[in-house]
């Protein structure tokens, strides 16, 4: 930076305004054309080394960019349900673009920016010194004053972009919900309300935006008028100094022109401090993420993968939700190899019932155990390896069919994912489909009916032949052909499996060994269809509304 | 357009396009007013700056050698007064500019969330939900300086260039020509590579755009990815996208950093050419020594301009790989929109008629063809049939949520494409197959269905349904927090809950698509009871596979094969021993 004045004032000095200019300019044209040619050169190397420090910083602050996305990534994967229960979708997506990205923007920016001033500074400062000890105290007499406003700004700011944040969340859950209830939204024919909504949320987010930024331009005028005064303390101090031959001409102008090496540095503190809270705002935001401990912890040391048989028990178990009993002291034992049905009404606790034996959530009393073992000393990875689930809420992924189908095994083949959807009776519309198995469903199987949403889960359970499948009400929206299908497949399993269905339909239950009758958290009734019915309880009274019609009637050894 | 998947970059073939800030200036224009003040301000705060570098060298020529005191303590608070006067004019400029540029982006943001509502269900079916939600949120937010500190410094900057170039050639043409003569090197240079960077800013767009998908879904699919123990391998496909993403910002960053390396090496190399040119091309009689002088300093006071112009260059055809994301978003038709002399539907009473109805979600490949029926004002119907069939597709008609291939429908004889959507949908009550909770209370949810529905009616509506027992398990009762995805409810529950928000619409025309696939038969009886009571003088179409929700309609209409293939009421049906016989044996039971 310093060299090519130096050479342009050698050019100055040797050609143009120098004694013998022209003479020199006759005599000495090589010389000319040298400097000129290591002027260039100087720049190039400038430039050169400005080209490559900049990319350097930017390949430094998007490589922990990269580094701290994946981890808060694995760490949001690894939460578990009670997590998901309480934090919103929209809310994890800010912290993880708006707020890492601002991170990633302070860490490149603010570092670069302290390193460069710093140095600009102490060399300009100790350079002063070396020149008039006093003069360049004069000259420092303003810092303070600078560090003063900037320590208010920043106290007065912190509160505001934290605010700032909190509202960009908020737009951001409400767009995302827009878009993820936009069937909703239509069916009611709600969209003016939805703008309305959208609208306070957009109006919040912009006052906030403004109201941080306006705080920064009352404290700026203070910190750009004291960082510009340096040049007029210089002229009035340096100007008394010289009058009274403290220092020279020279030596004024020396401090003249690098007088912004001390006020650019003082400059850019405010600006340094307002990134600063707002790293701060959106920091404390992901260092939530990076410090959050699951309840129920995925270690992933999984080293080989035991294939358990299948025997599931539930030992007196109670489970407690946000001070909500679920579950009352539920006893059962399901050998391996066993079809088990689960009926109750709904809110009585089957869902809550399965998701304890993957570990979904922890008993709060008794246990869970698979094989003998509780769950709880089990590892997650084998645990969960071991389970198949079709669950009732169908989550299918922007994907093909063919993808969905192999989500829990990648490396599924052809055949296998075809020979899966035929036991999930989905082969035959899947074909009907304009690509096949590469059709591309939407993010939640949207443009799929539900019960071909739920036989495409059904062929993701199955495909990953787990000893111990679950099926959460599967079939639900399924015809009833479709289903006898479907409970054929099941029986024929070519290969030994545990499962768990849950269901509404007694055409569904019939078929399992025992069938567990769940009341308001309590297991009630516990036995074969035959006996059940024989019980005239509870599962006799679905028994007889399901049928009704049908004419079909009920004997005392079971139907017709 | 296929269907988007996460990993697919949505392509948009447009050249650089200067009309995307021709577009973005309805928005601008807007703020016209306050940004040519704020413009003026800036000029003016500009001009009374330069006059600290004047007053510093008067001091320095004058003041200080004639040693007067007084004079160089005015000098000084003079200085000290413009600088205080600049600062403030500065200061008000931006705050003028804070407001212009937030109330752009608040108006495109607006006009963006407007624009969605009117999408239809196929542009929601076709990408990723993070794919549309990094637009209205991550993009606009992204444009919001460009469009209006760029757009006035970049005025400034222009303004400045033509002044020092009018000052260079007022000193000197040959030289001012040596001077320009950079500027075509360097334009060669932006043109050389403006696609590359054009190209690779879209990338980068692309890229957080895939990357923003694949993080939404694994957010709202965490339990399938749980259940399927997929985290190693989610965070693989993860780690590819990040991956992507870093490779295409540094891409582009190359880009960007390649132009102020260049201005300022050319800037160089003018002033180079400058003092060779001077002293030794032109004879001294042509040239003093003043003259190159003054116009070594302009040469690098002309390329500063330069080099602040090409830094907003850059920070614009960044802008601009956002901005054509944005108008192509605003540009996607509204298949499904009011015709322009739409009437409102008066009170509807309920008779439903198909008239010849063909549909097909793709073009060539119909779901139902020349679809005949006539529902009486009150009548129930049910729809069954084979997954697949058609079912929903036919419901989903009824509420003009798509467009009819060829045929009518008519409802009370109006043709329901001739009448405003609002006044269509806001008199039918749907209760959709996944039934979506939004974050809020459980009273919220229930009241999306009539907006000044007071807390009674609300609990009306939830003990018709039976849900009004369940909800005051719940702690807080139905002030109790519920979201999207979240296990509270069980999906029973959930399907109770929207029903409840069905109801409380009051609707004359009631659709429940599987609306009770999840309750349990005795709480579905329960309803029935109360329901009965309450669809009389309503018409209803129900679609669901349990015999027991169906068997009291009126009418039960089989779907398969493109239409109707038996209709008439559960005995006439039965009697028939056809395809719905055949469809509710499948539930006789085989254990003996």
């Amino acid at each position: 930076m310093i060299a090519n004045p130096y050479i342009g004032q050698q050019i100055v000095d040797t050609f143009i305004s120098g004694d013998n200019a022209i003479q020199n300019l006759t005599d000495k044209r090589g010389l000319l054309i040298a400097l000129c040619l290591a002027m260039i050169g100087f720049t190039l190397l400038r430039t050169g080394l400005a080209y490559v420090t900049t990319m350097q910083y930017e390949r430094a602050s998007q490589n922990m960019l990269y580094d701290v996305r994946i981890y808060l990534y694995n760490k949001i994967q690894g939460q578990d349900m009670h997590y998901y229960d309480h934090n919103r979708t929209g809310d994890l997506m800010t912290k993880m673009t708006g707020d890492l990205d601002m991170v990633r923007h302070s860490l490149s920016w603010i570092i670069k920016t302290i390193i460069e001033s710093l140095t600009i500074f102490l060399v300009a400062v100790i350079y002063f010194f070396s020149i008039d000890v006093q003069l360049t105290l004069w000259l420092l007499i303003l810092s303070p004053a600078i560090f003063v406003v900037a320590f208010l700004f920043a106290k007065k700011v912190r509160p505001m972009y934290v605010d700032l944040r909190e509202r960009l969340s908020q737009l951001n859950t409400t767009t995302q919900e827009n878009i993820a209830g936009n069937r909703v939204v239509k069916a009611f024919a709600r969209e003016d309300y939805e703008v309305e909504k959208f609208t306070e949320k957009n109006i919040n987010y912009s006052q906030a935006n403004k109201k941080a930024a306006l705080v920064w331009l009352d404290y700026f005028p203070y910190l750009e008028t004291f960082a510009q005064a340096f040049g007029v303390t210089l002229l009035f101090v340096g100007g008394l100094f010289v009058m009274n031959g403290r220092i020279t001409f020279g030596e004024f102008a020396a401090f003249s022109s690098l007088v912004w090496a001390i006020s650019n540095p003082m400059r850019n503190i405010g600006i340094i401090i307002n990134d600063f809270q707002r790293f701060f705002a959106s920091l404390s935001k992901i260092i939530e993420i990076y410090y959050a401990k699951p309840d129920i912890v995925n270690e992933h040391k999984l080293t080989e993968n035991r294939r358990y048989e299948g025997r599931i028990q539930f030992d007196h178990v109670s489970f407690k939700y946000d001070g909500v009993q679920v579950l009352h002291d539920v006893s059962f034992t399901i050998n391996p190899g066993e079809t088990i049905a689960i009926m109750g009404s709904t809110g009585s606790g089957k869902t809550t019932l399965i998701n304890l034996i993957p570990r979904f959530y922890d008993v709060s009393e008794g246990s869970v155990r698979v094989d003998g073992k509780d769950v709880r000393k089990l590892e997650l990875d084998e645990l969960r390896g071991n389970i198949g689930i079709a669950t009732q809420d169908v989550l299918l992924f922007s994907d093909t069919i063919d993808g969905n189908i192999a989500f829990g095994n990648p490396d599924l083949s052809e055949e296998d994912t075809v020979h899966n959807a035929r036991l999930a009776a989905a082969h035959d519309f899947i074909l009907k489909m304009p690509d096949g198995y590469d059709t591309i469903v939407g993010e939640r199987g949207v443009g799929l009916s539900g019960g071909q949403k739920q036989r495409i889960a059904l062929a993701r359970a199955l495909a990953v032949h787990r000893p111990i499948l679950i099926l959460d009400d599967t079939t639900s929206a399924v015809d009833l052909e479709t289903e006898e299908h479907i409970q054929n497949s099941l029986r024929e399993l070519d290969y030994s499996c545990t499962k768990i269905i849950i269901a509404q339909r007694v055409s569904t239950t019939a078929q399992a060994d025992r069938i567990l009758i769940l009341d308001n958290g309590r297991l009630v009734e516990e036995g074969s269809h035959k006996e059940l019915l024989a019980k005239r309880g509870y599962y006799y009274d679905v028994f007889m509304l399901q049928n009704e019609g049908i004419g079909r009637q009920v004997t005392g050894n079971g139907t017709e | 357009m296929a269907r988007n998947k996460f990993d697919i970059d949505e392509n948009l073939e447009s050249p650089f396009d200067i009309r995307h800030f021709g577009r973005a200036m309805v928005y601008i224009k807007k703020q016209k007013k306050p940004m040519i003040i704020a413009f003026l301000l800036s000029a003016l705060s500009a001009a009374i700056a330069l006059s600290a570098p004047l007053i510093m060298q008067h001091v320095v020529d004058v003041t200080i050698p004639s040693k007067a005191v007084g004079a160089l303590f005015g000098w000084s608070a003079l200085m000290l007064a413009t600088i205080v006067v600049s600062v403030y004019l500065a200061t008000i400029r931006s705050r003028i500019m804070t407001r212009v540029g937030q109330d752009i982006i608040f108006d495109i943001r607006t006009d963006l969330f407007k624009h969605l509502q009117e999408l239809p269900f196929k542009y929601y079916d076709d990408r990723p939900q993070g794919k549309i939600l990094i637009r209205v949120v991550n993009y606009v937010n992204s444009v919001s300086d460009v469009l209006s500190n760029g757009i006035i410094n970049f005025i400034l900057e222009m303004l400045n260039l033509v002044f020092i170039a009018a000052f260079m050639f007022a000193v000197d043409v040959k030289l001012s020509f040596v001077i320009l003569a950079g500027l075509p090197v360097f334009l060669g240079i932006m043109l050389l590579i403006k696609n590359k960077q054009r190209r690779a800013w879209q990338a980068v767009s692309n890229k957080s755009s895939n990357l923003n998908a694949y993080l939404q879904e694994s957010i709202s699919g965490i339990r399938v990815t749980q259940i399927f123990s997929r985290e190693q391998h989610n965070e693989g496909i993860f780690t590819r996208l990040a991956t992507n993403f870093r490779t295409e910002w540094m891409r582009a960053l190359r880009y960007n950093a390649l132009i102020p390396f260049s201005v300022d090496n050319l800037a160089t190399i003018v002033s180079a050419l400058l003092y060779l040119v001077g002293l030794l091309a032109l004879s001294p009689q042509d040239i003093t020594f003043g003259v190159i002088l003054a116009m070594s300093s302009y040469a690098f006071r002309f390329w500063q301009p330069i080099l602040n112009l090409s830094n907003l260059y850059n920070s614009f055809i960044n802008a601009v790989a956002y901005l054509e994301r944005i108008f192509e978003t605003l540009d996607e038709p509204v298949t499904v929109s009011d015709v322009p002399d739409a009437k409102e539907l008066p009170p509807v009473q309920g008779r439903v008629t198909f008239d010849n109805v063909t549909f097909g979600y793709d073009p060539g490949i119909n779901v139902l063809e020349n679809l005949n029926f006539d529902i009486k004002p009150g009548e129930s119907i049910a729809l069954v049939g084979p997954t697949g069939a058609g079912k929903t597709t036919v419901v989903n008609l009824i509420s003009r949520f798509y467009n009819l291939t060829g045929g009518k429908i008519l409802i009370d004889d109006q043709d329901i494409s001739q009448v405003t959507l609002k006044s269509l949908r806001g008199q039918m009550g749907i209760m959709l197959q996944d039934s979506f909770i939004f974050s809020g209370t459980i009273l919220d949810n229930i009241r999306y269905g009539r907006l000044d529905a007071t807390e009674e009616e609300i609990i009306a509506a939830a003990k018709t349904v039976c849900a009004d027992e369940f909800i005051q398990e719940f702690e807080n009762g139905y002030l109790t927090e519920v979201n999207e995805r979240g296990s509270k409810l069980s999906q029973g529950q959930r399907q109770l809950i929207s029903f409840a928000r069905t109801l409380l619409a009051d609707p004359k025309i009631l659709i429940l698509d599987e609306a009770t696939s999840s309750i349990d038969a005795k709480t579905e009886r329960l309803l029935q009871q109360g329901l009965n009571e309450l669809l009389k003088g309503r018409t209803s179409f129900i679609i669901a596979h349990r015999l027991s929700t169906v068997r009291n309609c009126d009418r039960i209409m089989y779907v398969s094969d493109k239409g109707i293939a038996e209709s008439g009421s559960h005995d006439e049906l039965m009697a028939k021993r056809g395809l719905y016989y055949r469809l509710y044996s499948a539930q006789k039971m085989e254990v003996v």
